[in-house]
């Protein structure tokens, strides 16, 4: 980087923190030995709410497991055993020799990618032009893009398909894409309107002053400061994508339908469902979501909160 | 601190304009007239023989583990023989109706489509089902079989598989209970005794598994015209009458006595039937071979006994609802071939055997009835003789709104069954709510 480009650090205001400071954090963890220096009692109801709580969220993924190794003609054995008593992998086999599926995981990957970019690229823009400037008509712009979130989604879709069908956009995956961001946009753009806000305007200026360009503030200082909100964005755009159904099975087509249209249109019948085969696949094809959670989880935070807070 | 924007690049005017041309440009899309609907030609020219061509054919079952092999088949012997390629479209059951009606309401499908019997009214209302009649001439289609496959008189479909819904016993906890299956109770009294019997015989049994959730409550309706109600006349609903009341007020006697469980739809009864803790539910042919599959006892199929449905009085005509699946051909191209593909899946004597192998639904023609793979299977031939031969079709499949119809009166049964409201009163407003949506 060239002297006359070189964006000097940014100037404290002896009144306010640091950009740092400001920034959103992912929640604190309780100190180690906390519920040690509790009284008995009070831990012991600590620890059976944590219990209980971890187990309510558990559970259905347990069950979701045990199913998916139970063979099919005792997944309605009663009394139920929470332990399956002769568990296979057989429903893991079938899936693995399940070449629709891989196809179906990589329609997945590739809509659900694209839409978490996408969604991010305009939403960025979108929530930076709300934050940072004032004009016009932005009030009324921002509630008309919350507004698109309040209709029936069964009824857009009806209108997407004629417009899509008109276009000669069916099938394909980008009227996945272009769907899919139309629903995430709107909150990514409130999510990171709330981000931006927290980055003091002052950094900006200072930029500004040191000969900076409108692009090269946004791209240098903003959106590096703003990246816990851009991921979280991202997580909220990718598992939107990752997740739709009706969408999906509608505007998809056979070559081009994800996971959710998918497994449905494989495992269940008319007359009967392939509980075992499809719990197996609904947990093998959660993982790269769940993974991308625990590996992300502190930014999300951080980011679904930033702006929740006036300080 | 804010940063400002030139005041001359949108007014909120301007924007507000712009977004209210592109909702406008959308909604006007979204009404764009359908192609105009042509009503026999292919059926007739694919009746004449006319030249092949490609075509889509659209299924639930295509992917399907149990029935998918035998469509499979199907398209395949049909493209071995006339020279074309047959695209394969399919949908899960319970989103097929809707999705067919957007794909051919858009012109995205024409073809020979599989449908439930009882969509083919509200298929046909959107002027693009070709009127199939021409094609079942010489074809040995049963009388019962085409009637339901028509709609107001029309043949929009070549009926498939057509059965009935109807009582299904496992035949060894009847005779647990002394109840012989070959002499089931005939009336409603007698039959509500069966089930204290079968009841007695504890261990969580579960005497008659009929559909207690909202989303199958419709079953009530077939017990509504046993007890005497026509639902329907002409377009007047009669829901309400004496008769829908006291076959309510009779299922939450039911009810209350424990006799038949509460939440229970379809899936749930298949599972309870197969597990063996219920006796008695509600099925078409269909659930055969699903309540063997989930069963851990791998006899239960010779123990399956179909069993006619009381009357009110002996003499009387046990009542079933007609059930099954047509293939309805799609008016655009490729529609005469699909056509001529329709009757073949339909009434070739070799094709509908292989396929009554795999899948075990009852054929449509009368020598494939007679035939003795047919004639071999004891409990599709007791299904045909006991609940299929006096089945009629649903009277409200002919209003294009049926299955908010059915979704009203299920709610007032509901209502019925949790003691929020007494049985006169919910058909009453059933009734009405109905009539509202016949119009």
């Amino acid at each position: 980087m060239s002297a006359t480009t070189q964006l000097p650090a940014a100037p404290t205001p002896p009144s306010a923190s640091s950009p740092a400071d400001d920034a959103p954090r992912p929640p604190q963890r309780l100190r180690r030995g906390a519920l040690r220096s509790e009284r008995p009692g009070v831990r012991f109801a600590a620890w059976a709410t944590v219990v209980v709580c971890g187990g309510f969220g558990l559970l259905p993924v347990y069950w979701l497991l045990a199913t998916s190794l139970t063979p099919r003609d005792q997944v309605f054995s009663y009394p139920p055993k929470f332990f399956p008593s002769a568990p296979t992998l057989d429903a893991f086999a079938a899936l693995a020799s399940n070449d629709q599926l891989f196809g179906y995981l990589r329609n997945s990957v590739i809509v659900s990618v694209i839409t978490a970019v996408l969604s991010v690229l305009v939403s960025a823009y979108m929530g930076y032009s709300f934050s940072k400037f004032r004009y016009r008509g932005r009030r009324s712009l921002m509630y008309l893009v919350l507004a698109s979130q309040m209709f029936p989604q069964a009824l857009l879709l009806v209108t997407l398909y004629s417009v899509f069908s008109a276009y000669g956009l069916l099938n394909t995956y980008t009227a996945l894409v272009l769907s899919f961001t139309t629903f995430t946009l709107p909150l990514c753009v409130w999510m990171l309107k709330g981000f931006f806000d927290t980055i003091p305007d002052e950094l900006i200026e200072a930029a500004r002053v040191d000969g900076a360009s409108r692009l090269r503030i946004i791209h240098s200082i903003v959106l590096p400061l703003a990246a816990p909100g851009l991921i979280a964005a991202g997580l909220f755009a990718f598992v939107r994508g990752w997740n739709d159904f009706v969408f999906a099975l509608t505007l998809a087509g056979p070559e081009k339908q994800t996971l959710p249209p998918g497994l449905v249109n494989t495992f269940i019948g008319e007359a009967s469902t392939a509980w075992p085969e499809l719990m197996a696949a609904s947990l093998v094809v959660s993982l790269p979501v769940a993974i991308a959670f625990i590996a992300l989880q502190k930014y999300l935070v951080g980011g679904l909160t930033a702006g929740a807070v006036k300080g | 601190m804010s940063l400002t924007l030139p005041q001359s690049a949108l007014s909120r005017r301007r924007v507000l304009q712009l977004l209210g041309i592109g909702a406008g440009t959308a909604a006007l899309a979204a009404c764009a007239p359908s192609a105009p609907s042509s009503t026999g030609a292919a059926a007739s020219a694919a009746a004449a023989g006319g030249a092949k061509t490609d075509f889509a054919f659209s299924s639930w079952s295509f992917t399907e583990e149990a029935a998918a092999p035998a469509l499979e088949a199907i398209v395949k012997a049909y493209q071995d023989q006339a020279g074309v390629t047959v695209d394969d479209v399919s949908f899960p059951y319970n989103e097929y109706i809707n999705q067919l009606t957007l794909q051919v309401k858009g012109g995205q499908f024409t073809g020979a489509a599989h449908v439930d019997v009882a969509w083919l009214g509200s298929l046909a209302a959107m002027g693009k089902l070709q009127d199939l009649s021409a094609l079942t001439e010489g074809r040995g289609y049963t009388d019962a079989a085409l009637t339901a496959a028509q709609f107001d008189g029309v043949q929009y479909g070549l009926p498939w598989t057509i059965g009935a819904i109807g009582l299904v016993a496992n035949s060894e906890i009847l005779q647990k209970a002394d109840i012989d299956p070959d002499a089931f109770p005939t009336t409603v009294d007698a039959f509500e005794k069966a089930l204290k019997d079968l009841k007695g015989l504890g261990g969580g049994l579960i005497p008659y598994a009929a559909s207690t959730k909202a989303a199958q409550l419709k079953d009530i309706l077939i017990w509504m015209e046993t007890f005497g109600s026509p639902l329907v006349d002409g377009d007047t609903v009669t829901i309400g009458d004496d008769a829908s009341v006291e076959a309510v007020t009779w299922y939450k006697s039911l009810y209350d006595q424990k006799l038949i469980a509460a939440d229970v739809d379809r899936f749930d009864a298949r599972s309870l039937f197969a597990q063996g803790r219920a006796a008695i539910y509600d099925d078409a042919p269909v659930g055969r071979n699903a309540v063997q599959e989930e069963s851990p006892d791998k006899d239960l199929g010779s123990k399956l006994v179909p069993l006619s449905r009381p009357v009110l009085k002996d003499g009387e005509t046990p009542r079933a609802l007609v059930w099954g699946g047509a293939i309805a051909v799609v008016d655009g191209e490729g529609a005469e071939t699909a056509a001529d593909f329709a009757q073949f899946a339909t009434s070739d004597l070799d094709t509908v055997l292989a396929d009554y192998e795999v899948r075990g639904l009852p054929p449509v023609t009368t020598e494939a009835q007679q035939s003795d793979v047919v004639a071999a299977d004891t409990f599709g031939s007791l299904f045909n003789d006991r609940i299929t031969a006096t089945s009629t079709s649903n009277p409200f499949w002919k209003f294009t709104a049926y299955s908010q119809i059915e979704t009203v009166v299920a709610e007032q049964v509901q209502a019925v069954l949790v003691g929020k409201t007494d049985a006169k009163a919910a058909m009453q407003k059933a009734g009405e709510a109905a009539q509202k949506l016949v119009g």
